[in-house]
Order: C-alpha cells, then structure tokens, then sequence
C-alpha cells in the first residue's frame, strides 16, 4: 500500500516536472516590429545616437553588467565563437551595452579585453545613461539583488534591423543555427513561422514541444483522411445495396 | 422521366449558365481593364468582382458537365429529372446569395477565400461572411444531392466493378462491356462527392470558428489543405465530366464508330481517379510545415493524375481524326480544340506543379494562365460542344451554319491570344491577384489591356454561338 502510494507520489512529482519543463516563455516575441529606443550612447568613439549605429548596418545588442558573475562572461564569449564560426558574409555590428548604472566605459572595455571579443572592430561597447528607456523598448527586466549584490537577469540577444526596428530576439545561450536566423532576421531575410498550438486549436495539423524541438503529426492530419473514408465508405455502402436493387430490377423484368 | 422534361430542364440549364458565364467574362475583362489602367475600379470593387468571376466560373462549368452526363447517361441508365431540377433551384438561389454577398456586401477575400481572411479584420459588411458561406452550402447541397443521385443509377445498372470497367483490365472482350460515359462519370462523380464532403467538413470548421466567439480557432495549415483538397478536386473532376460528354458525342458528330473501353482506358481512369485526389499538395509547397513527403506526393500525383487520362484521350482523338474524312461541325471542332487547350493548360499546370519551377512562378500570373487555359479553352469548349449539339437535338437539325468558320476563327484567336498574355506575364514575374500593378512591373498594365481586346474577341465568338444555341434551345420549351 505505501510502495503504491510513494510510486504515484514520484509520478506526480515527475509529471508535474515534465510539465514545467515544456512550459513555453513567450518573452522573445514580446516588442518584436517595435522600434528600439533611441538612446544616446556613450562610446570608445564618443558619444552617439543608436540610430546612428543601426542607420549604417543592422546591429545585434547584447545588455550586460561588467560587474557579472553569472551568464554574462559565457554569453559574450559563445557570442563571439558563433559569429566567428558562422563567419556570415552578411554585414552587421555588435553593440554590447551595459544595463548596470554604476558601470562606466572603462569597465566595459576592461570587460573586452579580458574576454577578448573585439578583435576584428565589430563590435562596440557603451553605457547610457537612458538606460530605463532602451529596457523597456526591448522587454528587458534585470531585478537588483541587494544579497549577492547581483542584478537578476536574462542573457538577452536583441537583433536590429537598419530601420531600428527589433526583428527577433534570443534569451540564454543560444546555438548557431538561432543566430544565423537573427542575422537574416535583421537583414529582412524571409524567416518561416507557423504558430503554436494553442489551447482553443484543437485539430492542428502537429504538436510541436518547443522544449525538444520535435514535431508530431497530430488530429488535424486525420481530418484530411477524413473525407476519404467517409467517401469510401458511402460507395462501398451503396455498391452492396446496388446488388439488391439491380436483383430486384432483373426480377422485375423477368416478371 | 419524359423525354419532354429532361429537355427543357436541360434548355434552362443552358440558358441560366450561358447568362452567368456571359456576365462573368465581361467581369473578367474589366478586371483586365483596370489592371491595365484603362478602366477605374475600387480595391474592393475589383476583389468582389475577382470573387464573384472565379466561383461562378467554377460553379457553372461544374454544373455544366453535369449537365452534359445527366442528359448522356439517359442512353444507359434511367435518370430522374428531378434530380437536375433540384440541384437548378439551389444553384440559382447559390448564385444569388453569392452575388449579394460580393457586390452588396462586399465580400472579397477570393473564391478559395484565403482563411483566416474572412473571420478576421473584416474589410466589408459583417453579414457578407456568413452569407457568403451559407451560399456555398447551398450549391454544395444541390450538387451533392445531384451526384450522389446519379451514381446511385449508375449503380442500379453496373455493379461497382463493372462501373470501374475492371473486366476490361483482364479480359479482351468482357460479357458486361462498360462504355466510357459510364467509366469516366462514375470516376469523376466520386471526386466531386469526396471534394464535396471535403467542403462540408470545411464550412463545418469555418462555423465553428465563425460562431464561437473565439473559444475555438482552426489550424491554417488544415485548412489551406482542406480548401485545396476541395478546390483543386472538383474544378479537375468537372473537367473529366466535360470528356466524358467527348468520348460519347465526338466519333458520332464525326460519323466515325464509337469509343470503347479497353485495358488501357479503363487502367488510366482508374489512375486518375486515385492521383488527383493527391495532386492538390502541389497548391501547399510554400508552406514551409507541411512535411517534404507530402510535396513531393503533390507533385508526383500532379503527373500520374494527368499523363494517363491525357495520354489515352489525346490518343483516342488523334485516331479518329488522322486520315479519316471526318464531317466537321461545330460540335466536333470544338471537342478538337478543347483538347488542344486542355493539354496545353495541362502542360502550363505541370510546369507549375514542378517544384523546383513552382519556385519562380508561384502566385504569378502563370497560374490564371493555365487554368484559363484548360478551362476557357478546355473544358468551356467540351460542355458548349455539348450545348451545341443538344440545342441541335432539341431543334431536329444538324445543320452547318454559315457563321462557324467565323466564330472558330475568333474562339481561336480571342482565346489563346487571352491566355497568352497571362503567361507571357506570368513567365514575366508579374503577380496574380493585383488591382493595380506597381511602376516596377512595366510589361504588365500593357499585357492586361492586350488579355482585355483578346477576351472581348473571345466573347464575341461566345455571344454568337449562345444566340444560334438560345434560339435552338428555345424550341425545347415550345415543342409538345
């Protein structure tokens, strides 16, 4: 009785695990075909508008703190390993802007340097003093923890397209097929989407679990079959009342 | 059924779809005139017309073939009339619902009305979505009703195999020889049955989605498939309905012997009968979610539905005309050159249905090309032969008239030189579904303005051929 009770205890625990697991967060497709905030910046250059980034190419933002003992340092750096192994032949630029208020130009390039990401002059590193402003515009939310003396946050990769508009965004650490997309996407590339089962479709063609990335036939399918085998069936149903009518047709002649 | 009342069913149906099919070209030849900025439509005026032109084509000349086969099969099978009037009163109060949805109402999303288009953002009256698809339930009914009425008899007399011509798969000369009407309607009645059961579960889904309030949302990608599985099903299957009407009337009109069926007839029809139901994938190759397997069926099917039935058709008729002296009337010359259009706009829809050209030529004006091709100058051609030669039964004359040469001649030239315009446009990039063409697209406006003149040729020759049909068909209703 207790092994049977503990049994169902685990399984509960598991699928309520399993079901957290494949919960989706929406959050990179919030502000998307919004406009990114003109903030002013402050550069290795001086100090600059985005747009006058964005106006010359299409720009990938990262939002980082030099201060970061969490995603950050990993962030930049598989960043980097991507655009250097994708070694895309499109052009665009790196702008990394620190969400920290406390943080100055000086930290940031302390950061670059000893990361290393700013070899070939791609990317540029900033600081704002709007920084409120560009967070919202982008649906970024870092929360301070006065504990670990750390802000809260996601790896965010925000893709902009020579408009300012922000065309695709990727949260954590991403592989290189995601960022090759962001590319395209900021270079107004036609990206394929198809939208997610929601809890009102109830006959869509696949079930797609985000979390895997697999993809499976689903009802909608069946109803494309549907039709088939209501149409054989009704044929099959009248070729065998056929039989007794044409029978009854050769006795009526006979007759 | 009397012989009385079979015809004069059959003169109204003449009459109501001659009209309709009149009017729809002068829509379309507007449509053109605006395209090539010689005449001034509103945006939504040109889509409600583009509405209205394409599902009453495809409405009238689906009905047409059935019209053609229900007075054919008489020779066979027994038919009841009432069957034909049934599906006349539905037609017509289709019709009229449809017209007063698209030009009261404005409803424009199109004949195959591109969901989710109509359920949201509505662009015209709120009444006109529903009424436009309660007037495809009601033609849908009437047409269901009608085909499955004449399997039915068809079933009376041949048993499902005999109907199949199987015996003529295995044996030379079979006891129970099935004549190639009776193969080629039982075929296409069963597409049109399934396409339309197809369109009951469709319009099932849209009134669900259309009266939930939002609690249930269809799954586009079923529903493009849906839409395209009852689309593409039944304007191929009204088309085989119009060779039926071919393959009994033309070796007679030309003195010639009659077709039968034989192993290689009835194998193609039978093929046809299982690809096209697979064909219409190739209308879904941009969508990116539907799974590779299923496009290249699409495009495989789009070539088994289609080679066989052509190949033995185009066979058939090159036998019974080449060195034969064939008496040639309108009848038979315009079974010659709906041939000629049928495969000619079937060679344009394989190209289409090629992946790798579908590419570059999808949703451009390819696609209006070879449809109207196979259909303007296909399957129009076989039902007004039809038209023609029963309009001559009813009168009691065979006569050649003096005109024909004439209304060949601009059938010919109005036609093909019609849908020429739509290929070098399409072969051009210009896209399909365009009130007005962007500066970028130059050829376009003047190749509109050119389908527009070719069109007008084309229903010079229709208006010509209708008024000697009208006066003959006339008679059906006079005579005791």
């Amino acid at each position: 009785m207790c092994k049977g009770l503990f049994s169902l205890l685990i399984l509960f625990l598991f699928y309520t695990n399993v079901q957290a697991q494949s919960e989706y967060n929406f959050s990179e497709e919030e502000n998307i075909n919004a406009k990114i905030a003109d903030v002013q910046l402050n550069t290795s250059d001086g100090g600059m508008m985005l747009s006058n980034l964005y106006n010359t190419s299409p720009i990938l933002v990262a939002l980082v703190f030099s201060r970061c003992t969490g995603i950050c340092s990993p962030f930049l750096l598989q960043l980097s390993d991507n655009i250097r192994t994708l070694n895309s032949k499109e052009k665009f630029k790196v702008l990394v802007v620190s969400f920290d208020p406390i943080d100055s130009l000086s930290d940031l390039e302390d950061m670059d340097n000893r990361l290393g990401l700013n070899k070939k002059g791609q990317w540029t590193f900033a600081t704002t003093k709007q920084i409120d402003a560009l967070n919202s515009s982008v649906g970024f939310r870092p929360i301070w923890d006065s504990l670990r003396k750390q802000f809260d946050h996601d790896a965010l990769l925000v893709g902009i397209n020579e408009n300012g508009y922000i065309a695709k965004k990727l949260t954590g650490l991403r592989g290189i097929s995601d960022l090759k997309m962001m590319i395209q996407s900021i270079h107004n590339e036609f990206i394929p989407s198809y939208p997610l089962p929601r809890k009102n479709n109830l006959l869509s063609c696949f079930t797609y679990d985000p979390a895997t990335g697999k993809r499976k036939p689903s009802i909608g399918l069946l109803i494309l079959v549907l039709p088939v085998v209501l149409t054989f069936g009704l044929i099959l149903w009248l070729a065998i009342r056929s039989k007794k009518w044409r029978r009854a047709t050769n006795n009526h002649l006979a007759d | 059924m009397s012989a009385q009342s079979l015809k004069k069913t059959t003169a109204t149906w003449i009459i109501v779809i001659m009209t309709l099919f009149i009017t729809a070209i002068i829509f379309g030849i507007l449509m053109r005139l605006n395209q090539g900025n010689d005449y001034k439509m509103s945006s939504p005026g040109f889509y409600a017309t583009m509405t209205t032109h394409g599902l009453t084509m495809i409405a009238i000349w689906s009905v047409a073939g059935m019209v053609a086969i229900n007075y054919l099969l008489t020779r066979y099978i027994k038919v009841p009339n009432s069957l034909s009037v049934f599906a006349l009163v539905f037609t017509v109060i289709g019709a009229a619902m449809l017209w007063y949805a698209t030009f009261v109402g404005q409803f424009h999303a199109g004949w195959t009305f591109l969901y989710p288009l109509p359920l949201v953002k509505i662009a015209w009256a709120k009444w006109a979505t529903p009424l436009f698809f309660f007037s495809l339930v009601v033609l849908g009914v009437g047409w269901l009703v009608w085909s499955v009425g004449l399997l039915v008899q068809i079933l009376k007399k041949y048993s499902l195999k005999q109907a199949f011509a199987w015996q003529h798969l295995s044996k030379k000369e079979p006891e129970v020889k099935t004549p190639p009407l009776i193969l080629i309607s039982t075929v296409s009645l069963i597409g049109i049955i399934l396409s339309l059961i197809v369109a009951v579960i469709l319009l099932a889904l849209t009134f669900a989605e259309y009266y939930s309030g939002g609690a249930f949302v269809n799954d586009s990608l079923l529903m493009k498939n849906l839409i395209y599985f009852f689309g593409h099903t039944i304007a191929n299957e009204s088309l085989y309905l119009g060779l039926a009407a071919l393959y009994e009337l033309m070796p007679e009109v030309s003195s010639r012997p009659k077709f039968k069926t034989t192993w290689y007839v009835a194998l193609a029809w039978n093929c046809t009968m299982v690809f096209i139901l697979t064909a219409f994938f190739h209308h879904l190759y941009m969508d990116f979610v539907q799974p590779l397997g299923l496009q290249m069926v699409g495009q495989l099917a789009s070539y088994f539905a289609s080679l066989p039935a052509a190949g033995v058709t185009a066979f058939s008729v090159f036998v019974l005309v080449f060195r034969n002296h064939i008496k040639w009337s309108l009848t038979n010359v315009l079974f010659f050159i709906g041939i000629m259009g049928w495969l000619i706009g079937g060679v344009g829809a394989l190209i289409d249905a090629t992946i790798s050209n579908n590419v570059a030529l999808h949703n451009t004006l390819w696609v209006p090309a070879h449809f109207h091709t196979y259909n303007a100058m296909g399957n129009v051609l076989f039902c007004l032969a039809f038209f023609y030669w029963v309009a001559n039964e009813f009168s009691g004359s065979q006569t050649k008239t003096k005109a024909q040469q004439l209304k060949t001649a601009l059938l010919l030239i109005g036609g093909f030189g019609f849908v020429l315009m739509f290929y070098l446009a399409g072969a051009d990039s210009v896209p399909r579904r365009f009130s007005n063409y962007p500066a970028e697209f130059k050829s376009a406006p003047l190749m509109a303005t050119l389908g527009a003149v070719f069109a007008t040729i084309y229903l010079i020759a229709i208006l010509l051929i209708f008024i000697e049909i009208l006066r003959k068909c006339v008679k059906a209703f006079s005579a005791s």
